[in-house]
């Protein structure tokens, strides 16, 4: 026999947390619904904690105990249970079978339903479960199809769905303190590597990885230096952390006596995925880790990545997303097409253009030189002048006495060299 | 002066000719590919690009890019995977070019690490060698292209890309560009043949060590719209 606990914060902006705890200490089967709503499965526990009446009000009062205010309802359904929680006065017992009637009453607004359902039961007059639940279900579903028979189904008290299971997302934190306060790097990250080494194990053995770390050097004085770090992909190797670690701290050393260090880790589902024997090589992702902190510090942030093409107009309108050595493509591997390539000029470069008839025939810039022997355009181009950063230009394709092919723009105000073709 | 399109033998370009060219760069070596601007070079490298990232046997491809020059479009219409592509932007500083290129070297698991110059600079010998040692051994293909060859250079494979001709649409006026000839030849090679694809009859005359100025490729990059 199913029995189902609903736990409502009469206040919902009160702790949430606190009370999947107090649900939790009670059943192991807890599903959070959001929004101060809790269910927790009561069958069986009555050789623990005595009938449903005697559970309710064991429930209230841990609530209670830790300054939450809740309502109890106990039912044979979840909407049931979630009726008489909130529809009654503190602790509420539907006895079994009477969830039918005890919902008859309720208000319609007890279910979740869809937009267009919710209007069109409106439409017919209906205000409450009961009437609802007495419907011909044949009428029912061929008016408001299959939702508006579970929803029928639900207002009888019937839920055959079952809970679906919260559990408690691990804290992965491991701290330790220093007899004698740390003076040097080297002990520091010593101390942070056998961390690492514990949290990795942790990860590990919930098959979890984690994809990001932060650390707290605890400094004699009561002062504290914190610091985080994102490594390229998500790792369970320790040996990669400390890598990281040390590389992160010898960029930022703590300016002190270190007297106790914590290290967390924001753990992620790793990826389960079987390489295949004839897949190519890839970079293991504690080298790839490794390799890409070293050129972040090398040429910054912003200037590492896979390139990514935005979705504008503009020239040159490309950005870097973030590169994580995704497996290969099964390809032929032979070239799609001989491309002539386009060197860009970033920034571009400034350029005196003569015209003649309205053509380039000589240009100059710090970067090239020289008369124009053939040239094409001009192809305009704008765009986003919906914006404040409108953009129109005028590009020409030409081509120098000594040869070298080349993209002029003119933007309205000024020439300049997009980029050489190569 | 433009030479119509119309008047250049269709299709002047092969793939087995270019298929070829690009399987000749041998892994755990240094390679170069040299040449002045408008020859052709970049379009080699980005053809390589696109065959590396989309072949089942290739796979990562790190781009150190000395002057910020990669127009990834160029990329994607060469077909390359561009989510195989990591591109370090050094900003026109050689220093930072060459120590990415030297930590991207030494990372397994990347089956192309390009270090693109241009003109950036003459590349120290010590730097080079330092290079080649660090794909020693690997599967890491590293090839460094510049304007011009530097005498000293321990690469063991070095193609010279030289401008033939441009091709403009149409007669006169023009109506646009087409395309780049461009020569593709073997300035050096220090390939031992049984590691030169040439040793399988696919070039003229590769073999031995140290055989220089054989074997030429004519190519048509074609522009994308």
């Amino acid at each position: 026999m199913t029995r189902i606990a609903c736990l409502l914060l009469t206040n919902e902006l009160q702790a949430h947390a606190a009370l999947l705890q107090v649900a939790l200490a009670h059943s192991p089967r807890v599903e959070d619904a959001g929004a101060g709503c809790i269910y927790l499965d009561a069958s069986g526990l009555q050789s623990l904690f005595g009938d449903d009446a005697r559970l309710a009000e064991r429930l209230r009062d841990a609530a209670f105990a830790v300054g939450l205010a809740i309502r109890v309802g106990v039912a044979a359904s979840r909407l049931g249970a979630l009726a008489a929680a909130r529809l009654g006065a503190g602790v509420t017992v539907v006895e079994p079978g009477g969830d039918a009637a005890s919902l008859a009453t309720a208000p319609l607004a007890l279910l979740t339903l869809s937009e267009p359902l919710a209007t069109r039961l409106s439409r017919w007059g209906l205000r409450t479960l009961g009437e609802l639940a007495a419907l011909p279900t044949a009428g029912l579903f061929e008016r408001a199809g299959a939702e508006g028979v579970q929803a029928q189904r639900l207002a009888r008290g019937e839920d055959p769905r079952p809970l679906a299971s919260w559990r408690p997302v691990p804290a992965f934190e491991e701290s330790v303190e220093c007899e004698w306060g740390l003076e040097t790097l080297e002990p520091v990250v010593e101390r942070l590597s056998e961390l690492a080494t514990q949290l990795c194990g942790r990860l590990g053995a919930r098959g979890l990885a984690a994809d990001g770390f932060e650390w707290v050097c605890r400094l004699a004085g009561g002062c504290a230096h914190e610091g985080a770090l994102t490594p390229a992909v998500p790792l369970t190797e320790a040996a990669a952390v400390t890598g990281l670690l040390r590389l992160a701290l010898e960029a930022r050393p703590p300016r002190g006596i270190v007297e106790g260090l914590t290290l967390r880790a924001r753990p992620t589902r790793a990826g389960a995925v079987q390489e295949s024997l004839t897949d190519p090589s890839r970079p293991s992702p504690r080298f790839l880790a490794a390799t890409m902190n070293r050129l972040v510090a090398l040429v910054g942030s912003d200037r590492i990545g896979a390139p990514a093409l935005l979705d504008s107009h503009r020239p040159d309108a490309v950005g870097l997303g973030a590169y994580a050595s995704p497996s290969p493509r099964r390809g032929e591997g032979r070239v799609r097409a001989p491309v002539l390539a386009l060197r860009r000029l970033r920034p571009p470069a400034p350029a005196a253009v003569t015209l003649a008839s309205g053509r380039p025939v000589a240009m100059r810039s710090s970067r090239l030189a020289g008369r124009i022997v053939a040239g094409v355009g001009p192809w305009r181009s704008s765009g986003e002048w919906w914006t404040t950063q409108p953009w129109l230009q005028d590009e020409w394709d030409v081509e120098l006495a000594d040869g070298t092919l080349c993209r002029l723009a003119h933007d309205g105000s000024a020439w300049h060299i997009a980029g050489i073709y190569d | 002066m433009g030479i119509p399109i119309g008047s250049s033998p269709p299709p002047g370009w092969e793939r087995e000719g270019i298929d070829g060219l690009l399987g000749l760069f041998p892994p755990g070596r240094l390679s170069e590919i040299v040449g002045p601007r408008s020859s052709g070079a970049s379009s080699l490298l980005l053809a390589l690009i696109a065959r590396i990232t989309t072949s089942g046997t290739g796979g990562q491809v790190a781009l150190v890019d000395g002057m910020d020059a990669l127009d990834p479009h160029s990329a994607a219409a060469a077909g390359a995977d561009l989510s195989a592509l990591l591109w370090v932007r050094c900003g026109g500083h050689l220093r930072v070019a060459l120590s990415a290129a030297d930590l991207l070297a030494r990372c397994p698991g990347f089956a192309l690490v390009v270090l693109d110059l241009d003109d950036l600079g003459p590349i120290p010998a010590s730097a080079c060698i330092r290079l080649q040692r660090a794909v020693e051994g690997t599967g890491t293909t590293l090839i460094v292209r510049s304007e011009r060859h530097r005498e000293g250079s321990p690469a063991s494979l070095v193609l010279a890309a030289r401008r033939l001709a441009p091709q403009w649409m149409g007669l006169r006026p023009l109506t646009r560009l087409g395309g780049l000839r461009s020569e593709i030849s073997i300035s050096r090679s220090r390939l031992h043949s049984s590691l030169s694809p040439l040793g399988r009859g696919q070039g003229d005359g590769l073999q031995g060590e140290g055989l220089q100025g054989e074997g030429s490729w004519i190519l048509d990059w074609t522009l994308s719209q």
